[in-house]
């Protein structure tokens, strides 16, 4: 027996080096079973704006567009017979700073950063190391940041010429095939087999950004003659959508067209609360003898039957201890400047105040210190989406909506219902894993697991950028039976740059 | 001196897991063979574990038995949905025994066991998809355990003994699912305790009354190791993280365990044993790390349930100097549904083992051979906090180990 002893060392050795566990189905990374569906993923091009370009947190930088939702869907047809998918990327964007220069002027600024010091959401104070340079196209992701509907169409908005006029894009500047080329021409020659189609988002959110400066253009179609904060004619709007749309499906290319969500609902008009004014007993009674002449004026407008009960009771200012509302200028208010009462209200919850607004609340005029914006000095327009402009703004959306969901319907397109995943985000998205996604604004380092907007409160971070792609693949894998894999933004970077100091 | 013996026996206890849980059921080569059912048995100082009681019917005045094990075990990780793969590189695991058992008069016997009942020991890929809950995971315990044996007759006898527990923990996981520096590295924490103490004791019983037939009983008592001066350190954070290192205190239960067996003597040079194991696992509420200072503190759920092993073990005397073992174990998982993380992935196993003693004059060589065939399980982590989110971690294990192990015996 004691012959034998020496296979022991040898038994041990073979047995330390063979025989891992199997797994009963193995799951092979470098061999995804994916299947295109009824779709050709062959060519496949993104149309629309500054969220097809992946523009987040106040700009575009490399890493963002890098993270765009085409991008990463591009990524996943490759494993369904897609091809190459082309960028303008800011190949100079290394340190992706953002921005853009021109001739040495910064024409687009850098990103937005935390700066962990000072507690505060500023431009990162660095200049952007890409220069406008023009790097012809066409590419498969034509998204343009700031694009409205009609500048698809419009000539000349890729010519640098028509920059100083205000007429051209720097971003499609960038990206033309040609000076004169249309963004849509440059989509239509590139023989799309595959296309998403999310546009119009512009032609409301610069509107409500500018806190409803603009002008209401319904039955007006000649955007010669619009304003860059005016609401596009939806008429205007399903008439070059349904054209665009008519032309890529005669073409013979299949797609996905995305609704606009509700803009109202992002961080950009949700974080400052309607009443962020904080006043004890003493300061609160003397700010009521201080307006007691303009509430005084009003009742006197009242008797005489100039204003309603409604407008009286609106337009009455009154300051309590604890959180006040905010002191407005209103335009839909009745102009009573002839009785010497200026058209100013307090804010009610269904005013919305703009993000930037932060810095302007409770500050004291340099000139007169007595006047403090927000309390004793009234906040300009352009601070506050108040009611009346907010439903004008939701009303368009809707017609725009409509639009877009008649047109998938007829043209048998996937339908990506962004307005509808919006809404889901305000009382909190829960994904498939139980994870949770808010449309909340960064509040510290502990929110960024859940956070979806970036910096700048209207474009999603990383991880929101991943789980619309999460939305797009849904919808093309539902419309046309494919089987696209899904991402897991659990493990993406927000991307939400923090520095210890800016 | 003896500080550094223990630390030596401390580092050798490293065990790559294996089996239900963190237990480590590798506490004699002999009884190995036989699917470690030693309940009803014994042969050599072995018994001084399994049951003190029946080392009082070992012949002779003094047994020793030294011996260690050399585990080989690999983890599998899959999950279909997002095809993510990995697999565990663990270190070989050294989990080794030593007993002494010696004889007073007829009726009061001694023993002095030391043995390392628990330990894990894992290593997953860099980069995987849990390192959120585990990187790597490192536990280890060394048990020293003084018994008296009181042989009541020549059918019966009954012991009690104390243990002293010595342990260490070393655990690395990454903050969270997407942190990292500013060069794109994961940013981790690690937790270190070192010179845990807890004690506990064993109650054991043994009956003999015939030739052919004997059974016992032995309960060994929870222990809970109280580590009250771990250290936290973060690496590879963003430059705005104030605090990179913290204090801990946390406390990991070695749940007591009630074993049962009998022995029996069909024909001539044949002995059939079988066991069971019961493992009060339920003990094991939750992984609470209370950190002392900066860190915010930390609790893992786990509400792992009681367990129940079978063995069936065989013995043949083919020769005076030589008998042949076999057997065959079922352990089970105490994880239950959605608790199950990578950080103990431990499913439902069958275990296979063989082995075989030699022996010369007064001393005696071991050998056993164990082969545990983790099954494959599908299931989740609910438990894990990612904000305001309990992101799910799920996808499918299965895991193997190969196991040789060797014991040396001196009977005088």
């Amino acid at each position: 027996m004691k012959k034998y002893w020496f296979i022991v060392p040898f038994l041990t050795a073979w047995i330390f080096s063979a025989c891992e566990p199997e797994f009963s189905n193995p799951v092979d990374p470098d061999n995804p079973e994916v299947t295109s569906g009824d779709a050709d993923f062959t060519t496949y091009v993104a149309i629309g704006n500054s969220l097809t370009a992946g523009y987040s947190n106040g700009t575009l930088y490399l890493s963002g567009q890098q993270n765009s939702f085409p991008v990463l869907l591009a990524e996943r047809m490759k494993e369904a017979g897609g091809g190459e998918f082309t960028v303008p990327y800011m190949e100079n964007d290394k340190e992706n700073i953002g921005g853009l220069k021109l001739n040495g002027q910064i024409i687009v600024p850098p990103r937005l950063v935390v700066d962990a010091g000072e507690k505060a959401v500023e431009r990162l104070h660095k200049e952007p190391t890409e220069e406008l340079t023009v790097k012809p196209g066409p590419y498969n992701n034509m998204g343009v940041p700031a694009a409205k509907i009609y500048h698809y169409v419009y000539s000349g908005y890729g010519n640098m010429a028509n920059l100083p006029l205000g007429k051209a894009n720097p971003f499609f500047v960038r990206m033309a095939s040609s000076p004169e080329a249309t963004i849509f021409e440059d989509v239509m020659a590139q023989h799309p087999t595959f296309f998403t189609m999310w546009v119009g988002n512009n032609d409301v959110l610069w509107y409500a950004t500018s806190g409803g400066t603009g002008t209401d253009q319904t039955g007006n179609p000649d955007p010669s003659t619009y304003g860059p904060n005016d609401l596009t004619d939806p008429t205007l709007f399903a008439y070059l959508y349904n054209q665009m749309v008519d032309a890529l499906v005669q073409s013979g290319a299949k797609g996905i067209l995305a609704t606009i969500p509700d803009v109202a609902s992002i961080p950009y008009f949700t974080t400052i609360p309607y009443n962020p004014v904080p006043l004890d007993e003493e300061t609160a009674t003397m700010l009521n003898q201080a307006f007691a002449n303009y509430n005084n004026g009003l009742q006197l407008a009242y008797a005489n039957g100039l204003i309603t009960e409604d407008e009286l009771n609106k337009r009455t200012v009154h300051y309590t201890a604890g959180q006040n509302p905010l002191l407005i200028t209103d335009e839909y208010l009745t102009d009573l400047t002839s009785l010497g009462l200026p058209s100013v209200r307090q804010t009610t919850p269904d005013d919305l105040i703009v993000l930037p607004a932060a810095g302007v609340i409770g500050k004291a005029d340099p000139v007169n210190p007595q006047l403090i914006a927000g309390v004793t000095a009234p906040l300009a327009d352009r601070w506050v989406l108040t009611d009346n402009e907010v439903a004008t703004v939701r009303n368009i959306t809707a017609q725009y909506n409509a639009t877009i969901k008649g047109l998938a319907q007829n043209y048998e397109l996937g339908l990506v219902d962004m307005a509808a995943a919006m809404d889901q985000l305000v009382s909190g998205l829960r994904l498939e894993d139980n994870s949770i996604y808010t449309a909340d604004y960064f509040s510290g380092f502990n929110t960024l697991p859940n956070l979806f907007f970036s910096l700048d409160g209207v474009h999603p971070n990383r991880k929101g950028y991943v789980i619309l792609a999460n939305k797009v693949i849904d919808a093309i894998n539902n419309t046309y039976h494919s089987t696209l894999r899904k991402y897991n933004p659990g493990y993406f970077d927000a991307d939400i740059m923090i520095v210890p100091s800016n | 001196m003896k500080k550094n013996l223990i630390t030596a026996f401390v580092l050798l206890a490293s065990v790559p897991l294996f089996a239900g849980g963190y237990r480590v059921a590798l506490q004699g080569a002999r009884m190995l063979g036989m699917a470690h059912a030693g309940t009803a048995l014994y042969g050599n100082a072995e018994t001084l574990f399994f049951n003190p009681a029946a080392s009082s019917f070992l012949d002779g005045e003094m047994h020793m038995s030294f011996g260690m094990s050399l585990v080989k075990s690999t983890v599998k990780y899959q999950n279909a949905t997002y095809l993510w793969t990995a697999k565990t590189q663990n270190p070989l695991g050294t989990p080794f025994y030593a007993y002494v058992s010696f004889k007073q008069d007829d009726h009061f016997y001694w023993g002095f066991a030391l043995y390392t009942p628990f330990g894990s020991s894992l290593k997953w890929e860099d980069g995987w998809k849990g390192a959120h809950l585990v990187n790597s995971i490192s536990l280890k315990a060394v048990y020293f355990q003084p018994s008296l044996t009181y042989k009541i007759n020549d059918y019966m006898a009954v012991s009690a003994g104390f243990i002293a527990a010595w342990g260490s923990v070393n655990y690395n996981k990454d903050l969270n699912r997407f942190l990292t520096d500013e060069s794109g590295n994961k940013t981790d924490i690690s937790l270190n305790a070192t010179g845990i103490t807890g004690s506990g004791y064993v109650l054991s019983a043994f009956i003999r009354p015939a030739s052919w037939i004997s059974m016992g009983i032995n309960y060994r008592s929870k222990i809970l190791f109280n580590a009250r001066y771990g250290k936290a350190e973060i690496h590879d954070a963003p430059a705005y993280f104030t605090t990179t290192r913290d204090a801990f205190s946390a406390t990991l239960p070695m749940p007591a365990e009630l074993s049962g067996g009998i022995a029996v003597k069909p024909v001539k040079n044949l002995t059939l044993a079988a066991d069971v194991n019961y493992t009060y696992w339920s003990v094991y509420k939750s992984l609470d790390i209370d950190f002392k200072t900066a860190l915010p503190d930390n609790s893992m759920p786990k509400n792992w349930q009681n367990t129940l092993t079978y063995r069936f073990g065989a013995e043949y005397q083919a020769a005076d100097n030589l008998a042949l073992r076999a057997g065959y174990f079922i352990d089970q998982s105490p994880i239950p549904s959605t608790y199950f993380s990578p950080e103990t992935p431990s499913t439902d196993s069958k275990g296979y083992t063989a082995g075989f003693t030699y022996t010369y004059k007064n001393y005696s060589f071991d050998f056993a051979f164990l082969y545990v065939d983790g099954s494959e399980r599908n299931d989740s982590y609910d438990y894990y906090k990612e904000g305001l989110s309990a992101p799910r971690f799920d996808g499918d294990y299965v895991f193997n180990a190969f196991i040789p192990s060797f014991g040396f015996n001196i009977k005088l």
